[in-house]
Parts: structure tokens; sequence; C-alpha cells
């Protein structure tokens, strides 16, 4: 077949490919870079760049099922601290009730969540800058943020380590690896990373970057507790010790004791009062609605209040007792929580680690050893909150008891008292504020540990055998 | 409106008569056997001078002196061109072209002859689609065509509709075809992010359509490359028409309610939510002497209200729309020019919709060689849409969650707004915060096409089109600082930019090479390059603290500034493409294609990819031995196969990055946001296609049968991770799924007669969808859905619901698949995969119509069956006592009440029985139903009268639309149309529509 007017066509063809050509065919053309992020593979290699991904890492723990809400509410719903009002958001209610489902929302956001913060903290461990005070304190912190997070984890879809410390525990995951499917290691084995993280966190911080960032005796406290809650006393004694006499912070005043919850803003670096470490949120960087001051607030949800056994503790004199406030909720009497009251514009901040604690960790770790130190520690805050209390005098088991009902009294609503309950393996024993099938709750009890959230164990056949019991 | 209207109609009267008269030509027109032709074009030559046939054939129209040449033009036959002479009479015969073989076809990249037609194309007519009580076109394509599926999510006007051509192609990425107006690839889907729901699509005037052609199989589809997996929706809009101009005015308007309603699924009133109340807390532990106590502090016992939340805050809506256009020009020049404007509310409070379209299409003839056409649209729409799902503003929610002892206003008519039923952390007053609050959308979309062709030779064309494609969406929400979203920050607004700039350029040459000298075998070739980049820029503002009024509602009236962000978005798409047809007699097609396509979506290692396909048509009816078969009209085999692709994923998921933005105390912070992966590409879709078209006595039955099989590979699956890793998911190209499935058409004309027609279509299409291969063929749970190997995509992992214990109440759950032991511990029961899927198994629609002299009536009847849907909200108004605090529905009364009684529904507690609230088969319904989709009864005013009237037509309508429903499950709880996904949301309830209309034409 012979093609007429060849050169025609050639002329034609190469007027086509011009105008094609004339049309950006460049490499750049299908190069096309994001706006607010850059690569992953760069993105932590300065000094700067690592207390940019820092902030981050602590911007994570905001994270409503860590300690955005979550965490520290659990920590007293679970217990015998607060509940759920019959008027209410329908949040956490089967919390309330020890009937939480596997696929609950709030385990499954508190495991990813924490992972999360996990892999940011893993990043700037394991980034390159090295040789300067500010690069060896960021690496610190992130070591103390992976610490704490597995401390929180452990402690919530774990048996405690003061029952089994060869029981199924999380898995550690200290480096990135998209494809990592990793099982559940023993709850002795996080204990050993946790214990090892603080470690280097306290070796490596030397700064003083406010309550709003870990520091040296931030990370010492932590240990004092992750001690205390193995049993290890005298460990937890030594840490604390270290923290009261070496870190140069101060409890709060009975004086300022009100004041004190009503802040907002993060204290700085020079001010070394009370607040070792806490999660800040502010008026842009904030959970609005999901903070955990509305769900506390009259003037938010209010759904959960304070049990009447827990309220009944303080005495009139007692300066605690003017975070709580009687009234009526549903038709009930009720007592309503304003420890955090700040739900508009600067949120409250989530305490993770307090001064007054350190004491009463001094004081619970020194019992076995040395009981007056014991009860000295314990008065030292009992009197600096209730200035009309003249002190315990109790003694031995008696004065366990007075030790953990201070720590009742004090860490009310901060989340503590269900992990109390649990190293002590003692039964819950709640008010009957709660409903009537969930006032008692042994120990063990298989609902006393969160279910791995049934994402993961879709995801991941290594853990789908390592399921708590009960789901 | 009206008033302006008719002032405009008497304008264009009298314009339309002003023409000098100096000579009258008149004549008929008939065909080779005599008959007369109607609605013939006569032109003069030059001019836009010109006139139509009438019934008879007959015309008469009056010329100036000058006038040289007439040119006498109608469809199916072949133009004739005549010098005026002395003579001023015109009798004229024409040839009829052979319309099978002529008509014509919208394809990719031009027009093809219907024999030349290898693959699975489905067209429609402009008129099809017009004059439809729908905000967007797509919603109009419901039961249209075989194999396209058209789901609506919400009744909300301007929300999105869900298309999906034979089946879902995809897991994670898009399923939703690619739309091309005029060659110009457009950006489509949802692209607001602020309100409920829209749908770019609304920027379309269906009125302006000339055409819609659906590509479905490779032949067809794959020369669009990489992003024809999913079907090619390509929509022509009008062109001028060269004549005498002619004006068309279109107007309608109706009123809607709710379409379908289940009154088991109605909220309570107050009595019947206090007696179960009151039952509820008894068996919660509430001591019985308590109770009323209770309920009167908690829920408003005894203050003698009863507000039914669903009757007030649902309406009965209206809508109007006016569509105007004119066409006309010379040959040389020809335009169209339209402008329309829609309006219609949705049954709810805060939703409504209006838009305002205006459109002008040039074409000119520069010379013998060169034509251009630019055709620009232009439209504004303002939208407000209330929230959905659980969102406590969300009206419907409101009416099922509110208590009717909650009155909307004071007894002094006031809004009730406080304590003790609207307190802080309380539901909120939706008919409040309609009043006080602002959700709008208002969008400016602009297409602008300009196309040259060049006839270079007499068989060899180049064509070149730039388009721009351009959305801005102004989205502003304000939350009034007395009540509901705004409260606790003392008011808030939201306002956020969008725009997407969207530019494409095609260039090709089209060349024709006969093979023999009867040049009916010939080759058809067309190489050509096409570029697209489109730009997302985004801006957001937020701020809080507002002054104590309603009135004042923009961010900088806020004290307190909470985002100031801008952010942007890109993808662009690089390709060169060629189609080949060898085509011998008519009788046996053979044609080809390829595209190679480079995306800005995939990562340097896989950047780009070739696709291509093969078809055959073998037009049996063109064969000599079947001259003589009079009974077959029409009988053609097509097949084809090839590759295509799917790269509609987010437009930087390959690249791993930190992201910013996560700061803490207002200071900058970085974290990891996306695992990226480096070797990411498009999914490859492998089409088969295998069709029959036919025709009997004359094409009294004609249709066509298909079967296809569409293969998905290297899908673009987002695979669960681990969550230790620090992430959910991580998108792989891995895994793979099957859809096959038979269409059929069929239409039949059961009468023909002078008076009288019955045409009667059918369609039917079914589609299995099979996944074929997931990561090491592991199950993926997502949601309510699991994805598994031999498993359709959308099966439903759920706990089997075992009914209710009689001795106590208590809801149990099939413990295994053997449907033997029950529990009542919803955790230890055993979810299954084997009890049905969201996806429907088969769908359609009958239509059949009737024409008696003038009068017509149409009605099409739209079917689905197969697939469950899902009652996502079910666990609060049917979980047996489930958020004690908000109202319940009808059923619910069913429940359990003592030991022997056997009902499906659980004993009564207050805050919820043994997780009975839970997902489970429970809340899930089959979903078939049958909906007569669209029932048009029309009357065509005779032409004797419309010619008196200087008129060319004049039609009256009324039409229904979704007027009767069918469902078979009695607890269908909603509208059975809920989403692609089958799940509803308490979305605002899909409309039934009465309308009334009228077209004239002039």
């Amino acid at each position: 077949m012979k093609i007429i007017k060849t050169n025609h066509i050639v002329i034609a063809m190469a007027l086509g490919v011009a105008v094609t050509t004339f049309s950006s065919c460049k490499k750049e053309f299908l190069d096309l870079e994001p706006y607010t992020s850059l690569p992953a593979a760069s993105a932590i290699t300065t000094e700067a760049d690592m207390q940019v991904a820092l902030r981050g890492t602590y911007a994570g723990m905001r994270g409503v099922d860590i300690f955005g809400r979550s965490g520290p509410v659990l920590g007293d719903l679970l217990g015998d601290n607060v509940y759920q009002s019959v008027q209410n958001s329908n949040r956490y209610t089967l919390y309330n009730r020890f009937e939480q489902p596997v696929t609950d929302g709030n385990a499954d956001g508190m495991w990813a969540q924490s992972y999360s913060v996990i892999l940011r903290a893993n990043n700037i461990i394991a980034s390159a800058p090295t040789g300067t005070p500010a690069i060896d304190q960021y690496r610190g912190e992130a070591h103390a943020i992976r610490a704490l997070m597995y401390f929180n984890l452990v402690r919530f879809f774990a048996k405690p380590y003061t029952d089994d410390p060869g029981a199924l525990g999380v898995p550690l995951v200290t480096s990135y690896d998209i494809n990592s499917k990793p099982g559940r290691n023993t709850v002795g084995e996080v204990y050993t990373q946790i214990l090892s993280d603080l470690s280097e966190a306290y070796n490596k911080m030397t700064l003083s970057p406010g309550s709003l960032q870990f520091s040296k005796y931030a990370a010492k406290a932590l240990e004092a507790k992750v001690h205390l809650t193995m049993g290890n006393m005298a460990a937890a004694r030594t840490a604390a010790l270290d923290v009261i006499n070496n870190s140069g912070y101060s409890v709060v005043t009975a004086a300022n004791y009100i004041a004190y919850w009503r802040n907002p803003a993060p204290l700085a670096g020079t001010n070394k009062t009370e607040t070792l470490f806490e999660v800040t949120m502010d008026a842009v960087g904030n959970l609005a609605f999901d903070a955990l001051g509305y769900i506390y607030n009259q003037q938010g949800y209010g759904d959960m209040l304070l049990a009447d056994d827990l309220y009944a503790l303080f005495t009139d004199t007692d300066v605690r007792k003017g975070l709580y406030s009687a009234g009526t909720r549903g038709g009930l009497p009720a007592v309503f929580v304003n420890k955090y009251t700040n739900i508009q514009t600067d949120r409250d901040d989530t305490k993770v680690l307090r001064m007054s604690e350190v004491y009463l960790i001094a004081a619970e770790a020194s019992l076995s050893t040395n009981e007056t130190e014991a009860r000295d520690f314990l008065n030292f805050i009992a009197t600096r909150r209730d200035p009309s209390f003249t002190g315990y005098t109790s003694t031995g088991a008696a004065l366990l008891e007075d030790i953990l009902t201070e720590r009742r009294k004090e860490l009310a609503t901060e989340g503590d008292r269900f992990h109390d309950l649990n190293r002590l393996k003692r039964p819950i024993v709640r008010s009957a504020n709660f409903p009537a099938n969930a006032r008692n709750i042994p120990y063990p009890f298989d609902k006393r540990l969160l279910p791995i959230p049934q994402r993961e164990t879709d995801a991941n056949p290594n853990i789908k055998s390592q399921q708590n019991p009960g789901y | 409106m009206r008033k302006l209207l008719c002032a405009l109609l008497c304008v264009l009267v009298v314009m339309s008569n002003a023409f000098a008269q100096s000579r009258t030509l008149t004549g008929r027109i008939t065909d080779a056997t005599g008959a007369p032709v109607a609605n013939a074009s006569i032109l003069v030559k030059g001019t836009s001078i010109g006139t139509t046939t009438n019934d008879n054939g007959s015309f008469s129209l009056n010329v100036p002196e000058t006038a040289k040449v007439l040119v006498f033009s109608a469809v199916g036959y072949e133009s004739i061109e005549q010098r005026i002479g002395s003579s001023n009479v015109f009798n004229i015969s024409f040839t009829s072209l052979d319309q099978k073989l002529q008509e014509v076809v919208v394809v990719a990249y031009g027009t093809q002859k219907k024999p030349e037609i290898t693959g699975a194309i489905n067209t429609i007519k402009g008129d099809e689609v017009a004059n439809r009580p729908f905000t967007s076109v797509d919603r109009a394509l419901q039961g249209a065509i075989p194999g396209l599926q058209s789901v609506q999510g919400s009744g909300n006007p301007g929300s999105i509709q869900q298309i999906r051509i034979r089946g879902i192609g995809s897991i994670n990425a898009s399923a939703a075809p690619l739309w091309v107006i005029d060659g110009n690839p457009i950006n489509t889907g949802d692209l607001s992010r602020l309100t409920t729901s829209s749908n770019a699509l609304n920027s379309l005037n269906p009125n302006d359509i000339e055409s819609i052609s659906v590509l479905k199989d490779a032949s067809a589809a794959s020369i669009y490359g990489s992003r024809a997996a999913n079907g090619v929706i390509l929509i022509t809009t009008k062109k001028g028409k060269a004549g005498k101009t002619k004006f068309n005015v279109d107007l309608e308007a109706g009123t809607s309610d709710i379409a379908y309603q289940n009154e088991k699924y109605k909220p309570l009133n107050a009595s019947q939510y206090f007696d179960l109340t009151r039952e509820g807390l008894i068996n919660f532990g509430i001591a019985p002497a308590n109770v009323d106590g209770v309920m009167t502090a908690n829920f408003g016992f005894g203050n003698g209200v009863d507000f039914n939340w669903l009757d007030n805050v649902t309406r009965r809506a209206d809508q109007q729309q006016v569509n105007l256009s004119a066409s006309g020009g010379n040959d040389r020049t020809s335009f169209f020019v339209s402008g329309g404007y829609f309006r219609q509310q949705g049954l709810t409070v805060q939703s409504d919709f209006k838009r305002y379209t205006g459109n002008a299409t040039i074409t000119n003839k520069a010379t013998e060689k060169l034509k251009f056409t630019l055709n620009t649209s232009a439209a504004y729409i303002n939208q407000n849409a209330p929230l959905n799902g659980g969102a406590f503003g969300n009206p419907i929610l409101s009416s099922y969650f509110l208590l009717p002892s909650r009155a909307a206003r004071k007894e002094d008519g006031s809004l009730n707004i406080t304590a003790p039923d609207f307190g802080p952390g309380a539901l909120h007053n939706t008919i409040a915060t309609a009043e006080l609050d602002k959700r709008n959308l208002n969008q400016f979309s602009l297409r602008s096409n300009l196309m040259a062709e060049y006839q270079i030779l007499k068989n060899l064309k180049f064509t070149s089109r730039g388009g721009i494609d351009y959305n801005i969406l102004e989205e502003d929400q304000y939350n009034n600082p007395f009540h509901g979203d705004g409260f606790n920050v003392n008011g808030r607004a939201f306002s956020r930019y969008t725009r997407y700039s969207n530019l494409s350029i095609t260039n090709y040459l089209d060349y024709k090479q006969n093979l023999n000298k009867d040049e009916d075998f010939y080759l058809d070739f067309k190489l050509g390059y096409e570029a697209q980049k489109s730009k997302g820029y985004f801006t957001n503002v937020q701020s809080q603290g507002f002054p104590p009024t309603s009135d004042l509602i923009v961010a900088s009236v806020g004290a307190t500034p909470i985002a100031a962000q801008q952010d942007a978005s890109d993808y662009a798409f690089n390709s060169v493409f060629s189609v080949m047809n060898v085509n011998y007699k008519d009788r046996y097609v053979i044609s080809a294609s390829g595209r190679r396509d480079g995306s800005s979506r995939f990562g340097p290692n896989n950047r780009f990819g070739n696709f291509w396909s093969l078809g055959f048509s073998w037009n049996v009816d063109q064969e000599a031995f079947m001259k003589n078969v009079d009974f077959i009209s029409q009988l053609k085999l097509r097949a084809s196969y090839g590759v295509n692709g799917n790269a509609g994923i987010g437009n930087y998921d390959w690249r791993p990055t930190y992201g910013f933005g996560v700061n803490y105390n207002q200071l900058p912070g970085s974290a990891p946001n996306n695992p990226g992966n480096l070797d990411l590409t498009w999914e490859l879709n492998k089409p088969l296609n295998i069709g029959l078209d036919f025709g009997v006595f004359n094409n009294r039955i004609s249709g066509s049968v298909d079967y296809y099989v569409r293969k998905t590979s290297n899908l673009l699956l987002n695979e669960p991770t681990s969550l230790t890793t620090g992430f959910g998911g991580v998108t792989k190209n891995i895994g793979a799924m099957e859809n096959k499935g038979v269409e059929v058409t069929l239409n039949a004309i059961p009468v023909q007669s002078r008076n009288f027609n019955w045409n009667v279509n059918f369609n039917f299409a079914t589609n299995k969808n099979r996944i074929t291969a997931l990561v090491n063929d592991a199950d993926i749970v997502t949601g309510v859905f699991i994805r598994r190997v031999g498993y359709d995509f959308q099966t439903f992992y759920v706990r089997q619901y075992a009914g209710v214990d009689p001795a106590n109440g208590d809801p149990l759950w099939y413990v295994d698949d053997t449907k033997g032991e029950t529990t009542n511990n919803w955790n230890t029961a055993l979810r299954t995969a084997d009890y049905g899927s969201a996806t429907p198994k088969m769908f359609g629609a009958f239509t059949n119509t009737f024409n008696f002299k003038g009068i017509s009536l149409e009605a099409q009847f739209y079917y689905n069956f197969g697939n469950y849907v899902r009652d996502t909200w079910g666990g609060f108004y049917m979980g047996s006592g489930n958020g004690g605090a908000f109202n319940k529905v009808v059923r619910q009364l069913d429940r359990w009440q003592q030991p022997g009684d056997v009902t499906d529904v659980p004993r009564y507690v207050f805050n919820g029985n043994r997780l009975a609230q839970n997902f489970s088969t429970f809340y899930l319904a089959k979903g078939d139903f049958i909906r007569l989709r669209n029932i048009q009864l029309g009357y065509t005013i005779p032409k004797s009268v419309t010619d008196r009237l200087k008129m060319n037509s004049i039609f009256f309508y009324a039409r229904g639309t979704n007027l009767w429903t069918w469902v078979k499950d009695e607890n269908m709880p909603f509208d059975p149309e809920a989403g692609v996904s089958s799940e509803t949301n308490l979305e605002v309830f899909i409309p039934k529509t009465v309308t009334v209309g009228l077209n004239i034409g002039f």
C-alpha cells in the first residue's frame, strides 16, 4: 500500500510533535512535592530538627486515649474513685460496668496512640545528631517518654509485675519496621526496658525545659513510681529520695493548692513547684469537647462524679475538699469534680508526675525498712493539705492503709487508683454509686485488663493467640 | 422571576419577527418512499435564515433577494444543496442514510459509527437527564445504564452520588469513574471540607448536556490508561445548530416529601417513652418507689410536654427550575447559549440548594480546513447542609434521640436552650441551632474548553484542545454562643477556602487510510499527547469567643484565633496515546489502543505504565448471506480485552514523610505521618468483554447482552499494619479481585401505530465480586466488613443474632456457624463472613413508555436485590435500653417483658442489656427494594396550534420521582438506598417529588 502525499503527513506529524513538546514534558512536571511534609529520611538531621520532632512526640501524648482523657479517667473509673452519672453522654459506660468489649474504641485508641508516640520517640533516639547538651537532653527526654508509654501500656494491658513478671506484657518496639508483627514480651521484659530507658534519660538530661517536658528528676520520679509498682521498695525509696533531696522541687502549699489547680499553663524550668511533668494543653492544641476537664466539669459533659465514700474521707479543713462540691445530677445526690475548670481557651494540663506523689512513694517504699521515716513522709503531705491535721500516728499494716488512703485522696481523678489496687492485687470495692453488679471486683478478674485491640489481633498473627482472657 | 420571564419572552418573540422579507419560497420534502419528512431544516447558505418542515413535510420561507443557495438537511438523510433560481417552489426527495450504520456515538477522542464499536459503550441522550428534580446529572443515571450503579447516601440536595460501573474494582483506591466533559478530564467527587456532603458535578447543568457515553470495557476505556479501571463517563455539551435562532424555555416547580418511612422506626411519644423507661429503670435496679422521681429529675417526666421532634425538624420541601437556551448560527458560525436556575429545599431544616448556571458555546469554521470551538460554562452554587451521623447538631439524630418531653420552644415562644432540657453537655436543640447557627457552602465553578481542528489533508486531521476546570468553594460555619457546639467557647466560626484549578491539554492526529478502491475498507489511526495538572489550594480559619449576639457570624469577630492554616495539594498526569481501527466493509472491525501514562502519584521506581486494548466486532447483519434473512434487522458480536489502571489514591501516598503542624505549646512540632512506599504504582485492571447486539422484526425487539470479567490485580491496598509500628496501615500494590457479570438490555415496541406507541425498556445487571488475593491471603477486617479471599468485597463480618432467651429476655448470639449453641455474651459469639454483603447481587430498571397522539406516559421502576443494609445507629434507639436518656423507636416496644414472651427484641434495661446494642445481624436488614423512580405524564400541544402561536413546540408534563417504594424487609429502618456501603447514617431523608413543568420552543 502506497501512502500518498507522504511529505504532507511528515510535516503534519512534525507539527503535532512540536506542539506536544511545547507543553511541559519535563521530569519536574510529574515530581510534585507535598506542602506540609518533609521526606522522613531527612526529617531529623540537626539539633533543631530533633527539638521539633520532640515537640511532636509530646503532642502525641495529648492523644484522647492517652493523657488527653482516657488514661486518667480509666485510672479512676476502673477503680473506686469516680463513677458515671446516670445522666451522661454515653462515654465509658461499659467501663463503669466492667463490661468493655474487645472492640472497645478507647482501648484501641490507647494502644494505637501510645505506639505512635513510641515511634516518634524511637526515631529521635535513633537519629544521627550527637555531641551537645541539648542533643543529649532531647534524646534523654525521648527515652523518658518511651518509658512512660510502656509503663502505661503494661499497667493497662498486662498483669501486674507483682503478680507474675513472666506473664504476657506488651510488644517491645524500639526501632521502626513497618512490616514487623511482634508478639507480646513478658511483663518482666517490658519493665527491664522501662528501667533501662529511665536510666538513659536520667544520665543524658541536664537542662530544665519546664514542667511540660521531661527533666532529669522527672525521669527519676517516674523511676521511683515504676519501682513502687514492681514492688521493689528499696529501689523506689532510693529513687524517690534522690528526687526529694536533689531535685530542688518543692511541694505546693495548702494556701496555693487551689490556685495551683486553677492554672492551665505549664511552669517554667525555673519554677520548681510541685509539677515534675505534665502534658500541656493550650488554647490551640487541645481536645475541645474531648478534653479531660470536659467530662468532669458540670459546664461540660460532667459525666464523671466523685464516689461518695471518697468524698467522705476529706475533712472540712482539708484544702483538697475545695476541689469538689456536692449537688444533684440526674435526680440523685452527686459530688462534682472541680479539679479541671479550664474548659475554654487554654485547657487544663494533665498532671503526670507531682512532687506530692514522690513523698507518698517515699513513704510507702520506706515502710518495710524505716517506719518512722515512712510516717514522716506521709505526714509531710497530709499536714500540708489539712493544716488542722496533726498527723498520722499509725504503725504497721494500719500505716500502709493510711498511706494508700492518702494516695487515694491526693491523686484522686488523676488516674492512679486503679493501678494501685492492681499492683496490690486487691479487690475493687466500689460504693453504691456504681452499678449493682459491678461493685465488687475481685482480684484477679479478667476485665481488670484491657483487651488487646481487635484491630491489632486482626493485623498481627503473632499476637492473635495472646489476647487477654475474657475477650 | 415570573414577571422577568414574561418580559423576556415578549422581547424574544418580537425580535424573531423583525427580519426583513422580500421573497417567499415554498415546497415539500419527502423520503425515497414519498412519505413526508417532518422537522427537516431549510437554511439559506451563509446566513441564519431558515425554517423547518411541518408534519406534512411542507415549508414556507421568506428569503432576501440576495439569497443564493438553500441547504436542506434532516437527521438520518443526506444533506442537499440547491441554487435558488427563478422558481419559488422546491420539492426535494431525500436519500435516507442507513441509520444504524450512520448513527455516531461519542467515544474517547472522537466519534465512531455504531458498527465500528468493538467495546461496551452505553449512551443516553441529554433529554433523558434534563428537567429532572436532581441537583446533579449522576443522580439521573440511576437505572439508565445496565451495570452502572448510582446510589444516593443522603437526601440532602447537592450531596454526593456514588457511581460504580461493573462493581467495585478496588479496595482502598477510588472506585469512582473518570468524568470527561468535552474532552476535558475533570475533578469530581466531594471537594468540600466543612459541608457534610457536596458534589463537584453540581456545577454541571444537566440541561446543557447533549449526550452521555459510558465506557465500560477495555476497548472503550483503556485509552484513558491509568484512570480507566472504574469506567469513564464522557459528557458532550450542546452545540449550536445552523439556522434561525431557536429558543427553549423550560419551567418546572414541585414539592417533595419523605420517600420511605417505617412506622416501626418512628420515635416514641412521651407516654410510650416513659412507660418503657419506667420498666427499664426497674430492670436496671432502681427501686420502683424512686423511679418516677428519677424520671422527673432527669427526663422531664410529668412536665406535660409531648413534642414530636421528627415532625418538627422535617418539612415538606419545594423546588423550582428555569432553563433558557438559544441556539443558531449560519454555516460558518454557530452558537449555543443557556442560563439556568435551580432551587431545591431539603426535607429538614438547614438543608437547601441553589444553582445559577451560564453556558456558551461558539463554533467557527475559519476556513474549509480550520474549525474552532470555544465552550465556557460557569456555575454559582449556594448549599446549606445540616450535620449528619452522630453529631449532636444533626437534626435527624435529634429527632430520634431527643426526648419528647423536651420542647423546642418555651411556652412564651422563645427557644428552649437552657437547663434542665438543654443544659451544657446535653444533646442540642437543633431547631434552635438551625435558627442561630450557619453552615453554608458557596461554590463557583468555571469550565472552559478551547478546541481547534485542522484538516491538514482530506484524510489527516490535527486536533488540539486545551481546557480548564476550576472550582472555588467557600465554606462558612458559625456556632452561636448561646447553645450548641459554640456554647462552650462563647461562639465560634470556621471559614474554609478551597480552590481546585485543573488544566489539561490534548493534541492528536487523526489519519484515515483507505485500503481499497471502494473506500469501504480502511484504517483509522490516532496518535496523541495529553497532559494534566490539578492544583488544590486550601485555607482554614477558625476563631472563637464571640459577642453575645447571633448577628455577627464571621471569623474576624471572634476574640481568639484558633486556626490560621494554608495548605495545597497537586497531581499531574502526562501521557501519549494511540488508537487504531481497521474496518472491512462495516462487517469486520478490529480496534487497538495503547497509552503510556506517567503520574506524580507514584514513586520514581514505578512512575510510568503502559495500557492497551484489543477489540473485535463482527456485524453479522452486513454479511451477504444475511441479506435474505428479513426478520433479523441487526446482529453483531463484539469482543474486547485489555489492560487499564486505577490511580485513585492520595496525591502523596507513596512518599514516606514527616508531617508538620503537630505542635506543642504552640511551638512547631513534627511527627511521622505517612509510611510511604517507593514502589507504589497503579492497580491493573484487565477487563474481558463479550457482547451481542441484536434487533429483530425491523428492530421492534432489540437489545444487547454483555458478559464481562474484570480482573484487578496489584490492588492499591491499605494493608493494616500492626499498630505497634506506629501506623495503622500502609498502601501497597497487593491483592487481586474479580468482578464478573452479565448485562442485558431489551427494547421492545409491542404497539406501533400512527396514533399509539408503546415502548418497553428493560435492563438488568448482575455483578459478582470476589477477592482473589490479599497480603498472605490473610483477612483484613475494616470496621464492620471483612476482606477475605473468595468473598465479596463488602462482606459483613458480624456476630449472628439468635433472638431472645424466652426465660429471661437476654439477647442471644450464636457461638459458631452451625447456629447450634447460643450465648448471652456478645464478646464470645463468633463473627461470621457467611451472612451477607452490602453489595447488591442485581439491579436494573424496567421502563414503559406510552404515546397516544400528543400524550405521553413514562414509568420507570428501579430495582435492587441481594444486599444487606446496616442500621449504624440502631444500637441507640433499638439497643434494648442503651443510651437510656435518649428516645427510642416504636419497634423497641416489642421487647421481652415476662418469662415465656417470644419476641426478637430483648428485655429493656435502662442503659443497656448485655451488649444488645453492639453490632450483630440484628442491625442488618435485607436491602431488596423496588422503586417507582420516575413517572411522567406529558402532553405536546399539536403543531397546528403551536404554528398559529408561532412556536415550535409546547410540552406540559407532571412528573413523580420515587413516588412508591417497596421494601422487602419489614425492619428496614430508613430508606433502603444508603450509599454504596449500605450503611444508614441519620442522613437527611431521600425525597419523593412531584413536579410539573412546561417546555416551550420557539
